[in-house]
Parts: structure tokens; sequence; C-alpha cells
């Protein structure tokens, strides 16, 4: 108590100082998340030294097999190995999921961009039709432009989901844009003669990159559920493309004849990719807060 | 003598709408000549409309009224713009007053300085761009091992030099500096001026220098112009100016300027302006040649 009186006001002890310890940028880097991810999507990449047998090739005498040492994972109803199909149809779902972001980043950055850039009216209509599109629920929109566009293949999917998910991205380039277009490099460069496109390029892209970057890789996610649902609900990949979706389209099937293996084995590999990347983009995002300069 | 005017700015002005009702005349009908290879200043206080002139130079506004000739091309209009877009690009540059925010963080110096030779697509003299951004910046006092530094990484001095070398790296004929050195502490404001009038006198390029700071202007420009709420009201050689000011405004803002002595600054009278005369209608009336001061017209 009679120290008190010694104690200078303004200075802090050692102890409380010490407690700020700078914080370290890759501190929450999700190590088991990257490793897992990295595993499946290698084994995906180089299926042909993973796989143990041919993923097309029906086997008809084994079919329905529960996992054994021979089928890691079972067979399915038409004699093919699971373990096989799930390193081959991840090419697929991994090619759908990535594909399709970029071409809804793609879009979201030039439509972005172009409503920040634009007049005030011009900014609203742009605005509003995104809006438009963002209210009618997703699925709906898919399995529209699908019905048009006709027989689904890779492409087409990648495509109707990647038109359908741009509209949140560019909502958010729009707002960044917003902010940065009046700051005095982009009005310098406009002096200087710079096009939208050289503008967008060069000086708007790698300043809004990283607020993007968490809902682009949520994007490859979403991408990759919809072909999944898609496929479960029949109008996706055929049958004889192997996805993990249409892997997943037999499971109704399955679940009648008691054959868990079918669902589980697929299911899991689709929810543990989900949740390594889930685990990355939120990584992305926690660290975009620290990471402005 | 018409051949030698570089920029005419015509009854120029520029109203910002700051709501429904309420527009503010930054830019009140001004008409200036700038001649080529002059330095000419533009004073004021504090929203006066130096930067609204500066910015409806480079077509950065569009100004409600007037116009601009820049090169015997006027730049208000659309049509003579277009007509000489190349031409308006490159032999107008700016240089902005913060030059934190005028540089883009996530670029090098050399990809700054080498920027508008990329747009404009000009064949580099020197080789590659980045020769050539390694040349400008020697020009303005660096070496060439701030070429991979980011902006943050600079400090204010090297960036607002990084600034003129983006500028100087079109060789325009005209330059346009917004307050260049009003964001730099006194040190470095030296060096920045010297570096301007060291640049000028050696590239022969016509500036429009836009400044608060009255002593800058009396060192560096030809001539020079008082703005006071939009108006000009006075213009004048620089020693014509500073030595015979005829406007009240001009005697107000020339008195504050401390002199470095305390007993003769403690002595020196201070005078006081208070925006008599100015609110009406008027004209610039020629005192002597080529000192011109605003007159109220007679009501």
């Amino acid at each position: 108590m009679n120290e008190d009186k010694f104690v200078q006001v303004g200075i802090r002890p050692p102890a409380e100082m010490r407690t700020a310890v700078p914080v370290k940028r890759r501190k929450d880097f999700p190590v088991v998340a990257a490793g897992v991810l990295a595993v499946i999507v290698l084994g995906c990449l180089f299926c042909g030294a993973v796989m143990t047998k041919d993923p097309a090739y029906m086997d008809l005498v084994n079919y329905s097999r529960p996992p054994d040492r021979e089928f890691l994972f079972g067979t399915d109803t038409m004699g093919r190995d699971i373990f096989s199909m799930i390193w081959y149809g991840g090419r697929v779902s991994l090619l759908i999921g990535f594909l399709s972001t970029a071409v809804s980043t793609v879009i979201a950055v030039v439509f972005g961009s172009l409503s920040g850039m634009a007049p005030a009216w011009l900014d609203a209509v742009l605005m509003r039709a995104a809006e438009i599109i963002l209210s009618i629920p997703n699925l709906l929109l898919v399995i529209l432009i699908q019905a048009a566009l006709g027989d689904a293949n890779i492409w087409s999917i990648s495509l109707v989901t990647g038109v359908t998910g741009w509209t949140s991205i560019a909502k958010v380039v729009r707002t960044e844009v917003r902010q940065m277009r009046e700051s005095e490099y982009v009005v310098a460069s406009r002096c200087m003669g710079g096009g939208f496109f050289h503008i967008l390029w060069k000086h708007l892209t790698p300043n809004f990159i990283s607020s993007i970057m968490f809902m682009a890789v949520m994007n490859v996610r979403t991408a990759i559920v919809s072909e999944s649902t898609l496929s479960f609900i029949g109008i996706g990949l055929p049958l004889e493309i192997i996805s993990w979706g249409s892997m997943l389209s037999l499971s109704e099937k399955a679940l009648l004849s008691n054959a868990w293996w079918i669902i589980l084995a697929p299911g899991a590999f689709l929810v543990v990719t989900l949740l390594c990347i889930t685990d990355i983009g939120s990584f992305l995002r926690k660290n975009r807060k620290q990471s402005n300069l | 003598m018409a051949d030698d005017i570089l920029l005419s700015v015509r009854h120029l002005t520029h109203c910002f709408r700051l709501s429904k009702r309420q527009v503010l005349r930054a830019v009140d009908g001004i008409s200036f000549d700038v001649q080529r290879g002059e330095i000419f200043g533009l004073v004021g206080e504090s929203g006066s409309g130096k930067s609204t002139v500066a910015r409806c130079v480079m077509n950065i506004l569009r100004p409600t009224q007037g116009e601009i000739l820049f090169n015997g091309v006027n730049v208000c209009d659309a049509a003579q713009r277009r007509a000489n877009k190349k031409m308006l690009q490159t032999q107008r540059q700016i240089i902005f007053q913060d030059s934190a925010s005028s540089l883009n963080p996530r670029m090098t110096a050399a990809e700054i300085i080498a920027e508008p030779m990329q747009i404009n697509h000009i064949t580099t003299p020197r080789g590659s761009c980045r020769a050539e951004a390694e040349f400008q910046l020697h020009y303005v006092g660096m070496d060439a091992s701030y070429l991979d530094k980011y902006p943050p990484e600079l400090s204010g001095g090297m960036r607002q030099r990084v600034a003129i070398a983006r500028a100087l790296s079109m060789e325009p004929e005209l330059l346009v500096a917004d307050e260049p050195i009003a964001s730099l502490d006194v040190s470095i404001q030296a060096q920045i001026i010297n570096l301007f009038k060291h640049l000028q006198e050696e590239h022969g390029f016509t500036f429009l220098f836009i400044a608060h700071d009255l002593a800058v202007v009396r060192y560096l420009c030809d001539r020079a112009a008082v703005l006071y709420h939009g108006k000009i009201v006075e213009l004048a050689p620089t020693a014509e100016l500073f030595s015979n000011p005829c406007h009240p405004y001009t005697k107000a803002l020339l008195s504050a300027i401390p002199i470095p002595d305390p007993r003769k600054e403690r002595a020196r009278p201070l005078v006081k302006f208070d925006g008599k005369g100015l609110r009406g209608e008027g004209r610039l009336e020629e005192v002597s040649a080529g000192h011109l001061v605003w007159k109220e017209a007679e009501t």
C-alpha cells in the first residue's frame, strides 16, 4: 500500500509490456487442412499411381461388395471399384470447382469494377441487376440454365455454376473499387491515358484481390457442392462420367440395399475436402485483416 | 506573342453541387495565360480554388463554364480532346500533393515511372522501360537501388521524387504541380524546390505551380496570381507582386510572412483583410505593365 506512492504514472510495469508479443502473420496457418487437401489434390492428379483397379471397369461378378482387402472401399451396384473411382472422380469434381471459380471470379471482377467506376446512375442499375440475380434461389437458376443448355458435361456444369455464383463477389469488388477510384494514383493513371482494363489490372486488382480471396476459395466449395447436388437429383453429370457427385447419385439406391460404403466413401471425401477448403478460406479472411498495408 | 502562350484559361468557372439547393462556386470566372517556358504560380488560402483550377486544366473535373486552351486545343471540348488525345496525355502531366496516395502502394518505383510509357506505347530511347526508369530516377537525384522499392518503403521526399520522375518520363510541355511540397517537411521542401528549379532550367518546360507558401512562390515563380474565393485578385510578375502589392488581400497575405528576427517580427504590423470589395461583380484592371488588380464594379 505504501509503495503505491512511488509507482510512476504513465509507465507500464514490465510484466504488462511483455504481453505485447508481435503478432506473427502466418500464426494460425491451417497446416492439417492444407496437408490433407494437398494429399487429396495430388492423389487425384496422379490417380494412375494410386488406383488399384480400372475405375470404369464393371466387374459383374463382384458387384455391391463391402470393403475388403481387394476392394478397399468396396464396389458399387455396377461392380466398379470405389477406391479407384474416388481418385479418378476427384479430378472431375476439383476441375469443376476451379473452373467455375475462375469463370465466376472473372465475371465478378469485371462487373464489379465496371459498376464501381461507373457514374452513380449506371452503378445503381448494375447493382440492382446483380441483386435481382442474387435474390433468385441459386439452385433454381442453375437448373434453369442447365436445362436450357441441354446435356450436361464438365464444361457446361462449370459454366453454369460459374455464371450463377458471381454476384456476391461482384458486390465486394464494387465496394472496394468505389473507395479506390478517388485515390490519386487512379486519377493520375487516367490523366496519363490509362484505359479501363489497364487501371483494372494494374491498380485495382492488386488492391482488392485479398478481400475477394476468401470468397473465391469458398466458391470452389460451392461449385463442388452444386455439382454433387445436380448429379444427385439427376440432371448433373451422367453416370458414366465418374465424379464424386455422380457417385453420390447412386446413393439413394444404395440406401435401400443397405450398402453403406457406396454413400460413405465419396461422401466422406467430399466433406473432408470441403472442410479443408473452408478452413483455408477462413484463414485467408482472418489474415487479410492483419496484412492491410 | 500569341505563339508563346501554352496554356490559356478563359473565364473558367467551376461549381460543386453540395446538395440540391446549395452550389459552391469554387472557381469564379478566372482568366490567365501561361507563357511557354515560364513558372506560373497560383497562390491562395485553403479553399480558394487553386486545386480546382489544376484539376480542370488536367480534365479531371469538367468546368461549369469557360474554356481552357492548351497548345491551341480547347481541352473542355470533347471532340477536340479526342482528336488530340495522345498529345494531351503526353504533354500535360500532374504532380499531386500527397505522394502517399498518388503512388500505388503495390507497384515498385520502376513500374510506377514506366507506367505512362507503357500506356502510351512509347518506344523508350534508352532500351528497356527499366533503363528508362533508372535514368529518370537519376535525373531526380535517386540511384538505381530504389528501383525495386515499394512506395511505403520510401520516405515522403523520395516518394515525391518518384512522382516527379513519373511526370517527367513523358517529357511534357506543361507540368501541373498541385501543392507538391505541402506534405513534406521544410528541409525536404527546399530539396524538392531546388530540384524543380534545376529541372526547369535544364528542361525548359512550362510549370503551373500551386502553393500556399509565399516564400516558395517568390523563389520559384516568374509570375504569380493570387486567388481569393475563386477569383484572381492580383496577377503580376513575382518581383512586382512582392515589392508592390496593390490589392488589400495580397497586402494582408504578404504581411503574414514571418520575418526571421524576433524583434522585427514583434514590431511588424499584421494587415487584416475583411473580404470587402469581393462580393459582387468586378474585373481585373492593369495597374502597370503585366500587373493586374481586381477592381470592384461601382454600384
